[in-house]
């Protein structure tokens, strides 16, 4: 069984109106178990549509999606995935551990389990210290940090993540790609990662899919296969090659939508 | 603590100032004290009659208090409703347009026959419709901004909606409602008060004020000017402290 499969799904928009966008065009995307999938392509090329379509947050045209063995619908609704997008999104009035908390609190988990989880995913983020602050006083990398806690909180077998590191400076970015990647590491976590930077993509993935806009598709999937994912890994010859094997998918996307981007 | 007293200081500063201008203008200018009474002399008055104006102050006080609960509650609930069934919070905002527009000098006549002479309800009355409108149209404000990203969330969670509007909607309001409640706060004791001048139990300052200037007692008159002056204050700063306690989150108490 796959954390993720999607089968010749169709997404349009505004289907029927004069505005009708054809966002994803019959797209068919295998995500192994304990596998990181980035999704890279221009801006209009319909990754976060696709991210969107596995978190059931906007429903398919045509096609089908099923995580972990079940409708997008039903594992939404089972809790089998955690999310986090480019703002960390949280609920200013929550302090840090409340919100990691939250998730927890709304599958009817007890207080003192919840309590220990929230500590043990914010130990795992590195901010145990900061379990009682409010995320106005946490710096934006924090916050992020908090959000990525709470999206692993309910310690789902599968991660989404759009553009979460999209906001952050390039020091704090690195720090939390690193962590990222022990962490998926450790938990055995699948991940679904929505980039523009090719580089983190690169960097994070077992698998590289590039997308092309108007209409949205897959045009290529590149296996990065690093040997290793630490910081001499960023320099070594094979990151580069992988990376230029990208840009190149990138650039062979059509020319017009190139032009449109 | 210096810093307080520096902040502090102008306004104090300012204050006295306009005070000693006020007094001089007065004793200066001769001006009648029908006309201005001189701030000594309704100092005087405040000081002699300190029982009686604490006492109004109390009376007023309580039915001001009790309008802004009560008007306050029915807002929150209201919002709360309107915002949860978008075509009643289409219908519900002119409508709560028309009842803010009632004013409330032609309303208290009414309410005040409506009800026995020494009935508190019809004060009380028209202090929780004064109310209403600037709660109830903040809290809807707020319960309307979610952010989107919240609501994506709230989504994965699976969360129902009663779960999203408490958890969510609710405190995600709380800023717009005591934004609300801080006009609102004032507004009651205005309204209080201003509800005795047109009959009804008279035991608050309102009543006060109103006898004392038919008397042509005028320093006594603003004695209790003053006194609803102070009540009113009195009132809005508890609404301050309220929210300051109700989100700790914030760190200024005026954002």
């Amino acid at each position: 069984m796959s954390a993720v499969e999607i089968k010749s799904v169709v997404k349009v928009f505004n289907q029927g109106r004069a505005d009708e966008v054809l966002a994803l065009s019959d797209v068919d995307l295998t995500v192994g178990v304990g596998e990181f999938v980035s999704l890279i392509g221009p801006s209009g090329c319909g990754k976060s549509t696709l991210l969107r379509l596995i978190a059931d947050l906007i429903p398919a045209t045509t096609g089908t999606v099923t995580v972990a063995g079940k409708p997008a619908g039903q594992a939404r609704r089972e809790q089998a995935y955690g999310l986090a997008f480019q703002q960390a999104g949280l609920f200013e009035w929550r302090t840090v551990r409340r919100n990691v908390e939250l998730p927890l609190e709304l599958r009817g988990i007890g207080r003192a389990e919840r309590r220990a989880r929230a500590e043990e995913m914010l130990a795992l983020v590195g901010l145990a210290e900061f379990a009682g602050h409010y995320p106005g006083q946490l710096s934006g990398g924090m916050q992020q940090r908090v959000a990525i806690a709470r999206a692993l909180a309910v310690q789902p077998p599968l991660l989404l993540m759009d553009e979460p590191f999209g906001a952050l400076d390039e020091m704090t970015r690195e720090r939390l790609q690193s962590e990222l990647l022990s962490i998926c590491a450790k938990t055995g976590t699948s991940t679904v990662f929505v980039t523009h930077s090719i580089s983190e993509a690169v960097f994070l993935s077992d698998r590289v899919v590039v997308m092309s806009a108007r209409p949205g598709r897959i045009t290529a999937a590149i296996e990065v296969g690093l040997p290793s994912r630490d910081e001499a890994a960023r320099q070594s010859p094979a990151f580069f090659d992988r990376i230029t094997e990208v840009r190149r998918a990138l650039r062979g996307a059509p020319l017009a939508s190139e032009a449109t981007n | 603590m210096t810093r307080t007293i520096g902040r502090a200081l102008p306004p104090l500063l300012f204050g006295v100032l306009a005070l000693a201008g006020w007094e001089l203008f007065v004793k200066l200018g001769r001006v009648a004290p029908f006309i201005l009474p001189a701030p000594s002399a309704i100092w005087t008055e405040l000081v002699e009659q300190r029982g009686n104006v604490w006492d109004a102050a109390l009376a007023s006080g309580r039915n001001a208090l009790i309008g802004l609960i009560g008007g306050a509650l029915v807002a929150i609930l209201a919002a709360l409703a309107a915002g949860r069934f978008r075509a009643l919070g289409e219908i519900s905002v002119p409508f709560a347009a028309v009842f803010n527009a009632l004013p409330i000098i032609a309303l208290a006549p009414i309410l005040n026959n409506m009800f026995e002479s020494t009935s508190s309800v019809p004060r009380r009355l028209v202090t929780g419709i004064v109310v209403f409108f600037p709660v109830f149209l903040n809290t809807l404000r707020g319960l309307r901004e979610v952010d989107p990203v919240h609501q994506e969330l709230m989504r994965t969670y699976a969360a129902s909606g009663w779960t999203f509007a408490v958890k969510v909607r609710l405190p995600g309001a709380l800023p717009h409602l005591f934004t609300g409640l801080r006009q609102a706060s004032s507004l009651a004791v205005i309204a209080a008060v201003v509800a005795e001048y047109f009959g009804g139990l008279q035991d608050g300052l309102g009543s006060r004020i109103t006898s004392a200037a038919a008397f042509t007692a005028y320093p006594r008159a603003w004695a209790f000017v003053v006194g609803a002056c102070l009540l009113g204050l009195a009132f809005y700063l508890v609404t301050l402290l309220v929210e300051r306690l109700a989100m700790p989150w914030r760190e200024r108490l005026i954002a």
